[in-house]
């Protein structure tokens, strides 16, 4: 063995814990699906009233539902594409500790829908999204590590800005920033395309 | 030359073949998987899977234990402690292997 095969062992040897720990089958795709819906809400409330609270709600539960739809389809057509279980350990840790920010979102938004003051929800969203991303960052890809540490700030700024900001930034930072994850999963997803390190090694 | 002579030398030869390498360095990276998990992971054949398994238990590094779940028999493994340091000093001989590569002075 000469360096450059230690090397190249070591670096299957990371691939392989990676693989075994953490959550791959998010696809690109669904990051893009989830950025465009969200950018396509925001765009909707040129034509509609966002004080109106249940076109506020019926914009942003179909952009969720969509998104989540989106990822789950993704998901299903990721493992078939490699053959994996999408059910796995995997999929259920990073489900468990989604759990209490999801909870945390839906009960939230049912409060503040409840006194009216649904244009604060944003803010809201982003904070508990931030939160579930980084709760889910041993699992999950480096990325959205990225992505929870970003989130927790802007839904700061979101809330700070006030009601007036709400839809803009809901399609600046959950929209540019599911596409800017999406182009970034992209990328590294054409990197490593021709590595299926697993096969090599076993 | 010597000192990178010995390096490969003292590459312990129980880890040093790619199924129980790959074995191992995924066992590292959980707590406890089963049998069938092990298998999916790495695409091995159940024989071959069984046969590494059993090199390395002897070893002491893999543990395996047998239990119900519901009325399925299900093999479970996890790597041990001695199987855990073997792999760390696996790893820590491989990267001087690199370092001596690269001109670097073995830390």
């Amino acid at each position: 063995m000469d360096a450059r095969q230690a090397a190249r062992t070591l670096e299957v040897i990371r691939s392989l814990m990676e693989r075994t720990c953490q959550y791959q089958l998010l696809t690109a795709r669904a990051g893009l699906a989830a950025g465009c819906l969200a950018g396509l809400g925001s765009l909707l409330f040129l034509f509609l009233d966002p004080a109106n609270r249940v076109d506020f709600v019926a914009v942003w539960s179909l952009v969720f539902l969509g998104s989540l739809l989106a990822t789950l389809m993704g998901t299903v057509m990721r493992g078939r594409e490699r053959g994996e279980r999408v059910w796995s350990r995997q999929a259920r840790a990073v489900l468990w500790n989604l759990a209490p920010s999801l909870f945390a979102a839906l009960a939230l938004t049912g409060y503040f829908v409840d006194q009216g003051k649904h244009l604060w929800l944003p803010g809201v969203w982003m904070m508990c999204y931030g939160q579930g991303a980084l709760a889910t960052s041993a699992y999950a890809p480096h990325s959205i590590r990225w992505l929870g540490v970003a989130f927790l700030p802007l839904g700061a700024l979101t809330l700070w800005l006030g009601p007036n900001w709400a839809v803009p930034m809901m399609g600046l930072v959950f929209g540019l920033g599911h596409i800017g994850l999406g182009v970034f999963l992209l990328i590294q997803e054409r990197r490593e395309s021709g590595l299926r390190i697993h096969r090599s090694v076993a | 030359m010597n000192a990178f002579k010995r390096l490969l030398e003292d590459l312990d030869p129980v880890l040093h073949e790619r199924g129980r390498l790959a074995i191992v360095s995924v066992l590292a990276a959980a707590e406890r998987l089963t049998f069938t998990e092990l298998r999916d992971a790495l695409e091995m054949t159940d024989g071959n899977l069984s046969v590494h398994l059993q090199k390395l238990e002897e070893k002491g590094y893999v543990a395996i234990d047998k239990q119900f779940v519901g009325r399925k028999p299900q093999t479970g493994c996890r790597l041990t402690h001695v199987g855990r340091r073997a792999f760390s000093s696996y790893l820590d001989r491989l990267e001087a292997i690199v370092r001596q590569g690269r001109g670097q002075a073995p830390a």
